[in-house]
């Protein structure tokens, strides 16, 4: 991937250097053209086409958006109603994630989004345990956006 | 594969930096010494760099285009960008150029000249590695 990356830039350069003309658009120009080549040789390349992960980290920027907004909405709906007809519990939740990195940026995520919070880790930081605000009705719906994070998680490391 | 090893490790860099000044080519052709004839044999130069490298069946998986295709695609381009002329009174082949101010690249001269250009390109690529390949594949 680092191989890549400067190859991309090298080419970017080499671009400018073409031109003489040495400016910030060129260089652009150069290693956008350096991304479209990557792309249409992505299977002569050993390793991944390295953007696909850029995308796989907007993606997950994305998601993570998307459901900041949606759990806030369902937090105001609990705080707001006249009667707390709330369930809370604690998920036991364990992660496929092999880096500590990847396990930690999971429980971040989890812990900012309102409604769940990150507790502990198991010993062998595999096992996440979560506080969930209410729990009844959405234990399965609350697992399979853990496992939407997980796999792009995995997407943007692997 | 072994034996191959330099030369593979080497073509892996080079490849892309040929591709890059072969696409230079290919825009300088305007104000300056290239254009469509010299950018796509440079191109199809950086392709057959790939079928030395490697066989035929794992060159086809790298670069999935039907050459074919690829000189009927170029003639429709090139014949198509003529035709525009003719549709506004003007005789065949007539080109049109104006200055476009687009988002991130500024004021730019886009020409019907280009896209002939890249009829050209297209046509040349899918001629010369058809050819190579026809007699490569002769047993």
């Amino acid at each position: 991937m680092a191989f890549q990356i400067i190859l991309n830039i090298i080419l970017a350069v080499i671009w400018m250097l073409l031109h003489d003309r040495i400016t910030l658009l060129d260089f652009f120009i150069g290693y956008s053209l350096g991304i479209i080549l990557f792309f249409i040789m992505r299977r002569f390349l050993r390793f991944d086409f390295y953007f696909t992960r850029v995308i796989a980290i907007i993606y997950l920027i994305l998601i993570f958006i998307k459901e900041l907004i949606i759990t806030n909405i369902d937090v105001a709906k609990i705080v707001l109603s006249k009667d707390m007809n709330i369930n809370p519990g604690i998920i036991v939740y364990p992660t496929d994630l092999k880096r500590d990195w990847e396990v930690v940026f999971l429980a971040s995520i989890i812990s900012l989004t309102p409604g769940t919070i990150t507790m502990a880790f198991s010993d062998d930081g595999r096992t996440i345990y979560i506080h969930s605000l209410h729990i009844e009705d959405k234990e399965e719906a609350i697992n399979r956006l853990r496992h939407t994070f997980e796999k792009t998680i995995m997407e943007v490391s692997h | 594969m072994n034996r191959n090893l330099f030369f593979n490790t080497v073509v892996r860099t080079i490849l892309f930096i040929i591709l890059v000044f072969s696409i230079y080519l290919f825009f300088a052709g305007h104000n300056n010494p290239g254009g469509g004839f010299i950018g796509g044999l440079m191109t199809s130069a950086a392709f057959v760099l790939l079928y030395i490298c490697f066989d035929i069946e794992t060159v086809e998986k790298i670069i999935p285009f039907n050459y074919v295709f690829l000189i009927v695609l170029g003639l429709l381009l090139a014949t198509g960008t003529g035709i525009i002329g003719i549709f506004f009174g003007y005789p065949y082949l007539t080109q049109f150029f104006d200055y476009f101010e687009l988002p991130i690249l500024g004021q730019t001269e886009l020409t019907t000249a280009l896209l002939f250009d890249f009829g050209i390109y297209l046509v040349v690529i899918g001629t010369s590695l058809r050819i190579i390949l026809d007699i490569a594949e002769d047993d």
